[in-house]
C-alpha cells in the first residue's frame, strides 16, 4: 500500500469516527429502544435479549396519544408544503420576471430570516387566539407556513433565474399565456427547486417545536411537542421514548439519505432556518 | 394584470400572517396585556423600561451573547477542517457524508430527547463510561452546565457549517490548486495563500448563519434544562418565552422582543447584501 492510498484510508477512519460521535445521541436511542425495561434499569452497557414492544407501545399498544402527534405531525407538515408552494410559486414568478414588489420581496424574505421566531411567539398566540385557531392543525400549518415561506421563496428565485429568458419568450412567440408559461413550461424546468423546497418544508415543519409549544395544547399537538412533553412528564419509560424518539427522526433521516442531493443544494444556499 | 394576480397570495398571506403580527408585536408592548388581565391598558414605555432594568432578562442576554459566541467560532473552526478533511476521494465517503448530515435533519427538540437519555444519571450511557473511568459528576450541576450545553450544540451544529463550507469548497477552481502545487508550494502554504483567501466570503456565511441561529437558541436548552439551574442557562428566547406563557406577561415579552429586534435590525442589510444577492460571493 504506497502512502497515498494510506493517507487516504487515515481520512475514512478520522471522517468515519467524527461522523459517528456526531449520531451517539440517535445510536444510543436506537440501542435503548431494543432493550427491555428491566435491561434499561440494569445499565447503559447491558446487551439483554432485544425487544419490539418500545416500538408496539410508541405505535399505539399503551394507549399513547403518539399515534395521533405522528399523525398532526404528517398534516402540518404536508399543509405547509402545499401552501408554501402554492404561495411562493406564482409570487416569486411574478418578482423576478415581472417585476412584482421589486426587491423588497427578496430583501424582506432574507431580512426575516435574520429575525429569531421567538419574536413572534405573542403575536401569533394572540392572532391565532383571535382567529379561533388556536390548538388546531390550520393554526400550525400557518404558522409553518410563515416560518418557511422566506426560504421557499429564496430558493425559487434563484430557481426562475437560472431559467433563460428565451425560453419564455419563444412560449410568448407561440401564444402561450403568462400562466400557460408558468404552468406548463417552467414548472417542468423548476422540478428540482420545487422538490428542494418541498423536502425543506417538511422537515423544518416536522422539526418544529417553539410554535407547536406556543399554539398547541392537546389536540393539534406534533410529535416534537409530544414526545418532549412526555420525557418531562413521566421520565422513566425511557424504551417507550426511545422507540418515539427513532420513529420521529425517520422521515428527515430517510430524506437525508434519499434526497441529499435537494438538500445539500437547498441548504447551502445559506438560507436555512434554525 | 398577471403581475397582481400571481402576487396576491403573497399579497394577501403576508398582510394577515407577517404584517399584522409585526405590527401587533410591536403594540403588545405599549400595553400592559397579560394572560390574567385581558384589559389593553396603554402603558406607554414601563414595560420597556421594567425589561431594561430586569436582572433576569441581562442575564439572559449575557448568557446568550457568550453561548452564541463560544459555540460559532468553535462550530465555524471544526467545521472548516472536516470539510478540508471530507474534500477528497476517500473509501466510504458516501456512507459518511449521509451520516454527517444526519444532525442537520434530526428536530432539535428530539435531539433534546436524546440528550437526555444519553446523560441520565441512572440509565445513560455518558455517566456509565465516566463511571469506569473513576469520574462521578453529575453533568447537570451548576459548575458544569454551560460547558455541557456548549459541547452538545458543537455536536449537533458543526455538520451544518461543514455543509456550507463544504458545498463552498465544491465550487473551488482546482486549477489554481494544480498550479500551486506544481510551483512546489507547501501543503501549509497552499491553505494559508490560496484555500483561505478564496474561502473568506463562505467563512464568513458559516459564521453568520451560525450565529444568527446560536442567538435564537431554544429547543435543546429548553428541553433539557428549561434554562436551569435557576437561571443559569436562560437563553434570551427561553426568557421570553417564559415570560409569556409561563408568567403570563405579554406586554412584557413583547417589549423584549422588540428590544431583541432593534439590536439585530442593523445587521439586517448587512445579512441581505451577503446572502440574498445573487451576486454575491457568499453563495
Amino acid at each position: 500500500m504506497n502512502s497515498r492510498k494510506r493517507r487516504l484510508w487515515g481520512t475514512t477512519v478520522a471522517v468515519g469516527l467524527i461522523a459517528i460521535v456526531v449520531n451517539v445521541p440517535w445510536f444510543n436511542a436506537l440501542f435503548v429502544s431494543f432493550k427491555s425495561d428491566g435491561d434499561i434499569s440494569r445499565g447503559a452497557t447491558v446487551v439483554g435479549t432485544p425487544t419490539t414492544s418500545h416500538y408496539a407501545n410508541a405505535l399505539g399498544a399503551a394507549g399513547y396519544d403518539f399515534p395521533r402527534f405522528f399523525l398532526n405531525s404528517a398534516l402540518i407538515a404536508l399543509g405547509a408544503v402545499a401552501l408554501v408552494l402554492l404561495i411562493a410559486i406564482p409570487s416569486t414568478y411574478s418578482a423576478i420576471r415581472l417585476g412584482f414588489g421589486g426587491r423588497f420581496i427578496m430583501n424582506a424574505s432574507s431580512g426575516l430570516r435574520l429575525l429569531p421566531a421567538i419574536f413572534f411567539a405573542v403575536p401569533y398566540f394572540l392572532l391565532m387566539s383571535n382567529l379561533g385557531l388556536l390548538d388546531t392543525v390550520p393554526g400550525l400549518i400557518l404558522a409553518n407556513t410563515f416560518l418557511n415561506l422566506p426560504l421557499a421563496i429564496i430558493l425559487l428565485s434563484a430557481g426562475f433565474r437560472d431559467v433563460p429568458v428565451e425560453v419564455e419568450e419563444a412560449a410568448k412567440v407561440d401564444g402561450a399565456s403568462t400562466y400557460r408559461i408558468l404552468g406548463s413550461v417552467l414548472m417542468p424546468i423548476l422540478a428540482p427547486s420545487l422538490v428542494a423546497v418541498a423536502v425543506l418544508v417538511f422537515i423544518f415543519s416536522w422539526n418544529d417545536y417553539l410554535f407547536a409549544l406556543v399554539l398547541s395544547s392537546s389536540n393539534a399537538t406534533p410529535i416534537t411537542l409530544g414526545a418532549a412533553n412526555f420525557v418531562t412528564s413521566t421520565g422513566i419509560r425511557w424504551g417507550d421514548i426511545s422507540a418515539t424518539a427513532v420513529l420521529s427522526t425517520l422521515p428527515p433521516v430517510l430524506f437525508a439519505i434519499f434526497a441529499q442531493r435537494y438538500l445539500v443544494s437547498g441548504l447551502s444556499a445559506g438560507a436555512v432556518k434554525g | 394584470m398577471p403581475k397582481w394576480v400571481l402576487g396576491s397570495p403573497l399579497i394577501l398571506f403576508a398582510a394577515i400572517f407577517v404584517a399584522y403580527p409585526v405590527y401587533q408585536g410591536i403594540q403588545t408592548g405599549f400595553y400592559g396585556l397579560s394572560l390574567q388581565n385581558p384589559e389593553t391598558l396603554f402603558t406607554g414605555l414601563d414595560n420597556f423600561g421594567t425589561v431594561l432594568t430586569d436582572p433576569g432578562f441581562l442575564a439572559a442576554a449575557k448568557f446568550t451573547v457568550l453561548f452564541a459566541v463560544a459555540v460559532t467560532v468553535v462550530e465555524t473552526v471544526l467545521g472548516f477542517g472536516l470539510a478540508l478533511l471530507v474534500n477528497r476521494d476517500f473509501p466510504g465517503k458516501k456512507v459518511f457524508f449521509t451520516m454527517l448530515l444526519v444532525p442537520i435533519m434530526v428536530a432539535p427538540a428530539l435531539l433534546g430527547v436524546m440528550f437526555r437519555l444519553l446523560l441520565n444519571g441512572d440509565i445513560g450511557l455518558v455517566p456509565a463510561v465516566l463511571r469506569t473511568v473513576g469520574l462521578d459528576v453529575s453533568l447537570f450541576a451548576p459548575n458544569t452546565v454551560v460547558q455541557l450545553l456548549v459541547l452538545l450544540d458543537i455536536l449537533q451544529w458543526t455538520p451544518f457549517a461543514f455543509l456550507i463550507m463544504y458545498a463552498g469548497l465544491q465550487s473551488f477552481p482546482t486549477d489554481v490548486l494544480e498550479a500551486a502545487q506544481v510551483d512546489g508550494a507547501g501543503r501549509l502554504r497552499i491553505l494559508r495563500s490560496i484555500i483561505a483567501p478564496i474561502m473568506k466570503p463562505i467563512i464568513f456565511a458559516a459564521l453568520f448563519l451560525r450565529l444568527i441561529d446560536a442567538l435564537r437558541t431554544f429547543d435543546v436548552i429548553y428541553v433539557l434544562t428549561a434554562g436551569g439551574p435557576g437561571t443559569k442557562t436562560t437563553t434570551m428566547s427561553i426568557y421570553i418565552y417564559k415570560t409569556a406563557f409561563e408568567s403570563g406577561q405579554f406586554g412584557l415579552a413583547a417589549a423584549a422582543s422588540t428590544i431583541v429586534m432593534l439590536v439585530l435590525l442593523p445587521f439586517v442589510p448587512l445579512f441581505v447584501r451577503r446572502i440574498a444577492n445573487p451576486d454575491g460571493k457568499a453563495r
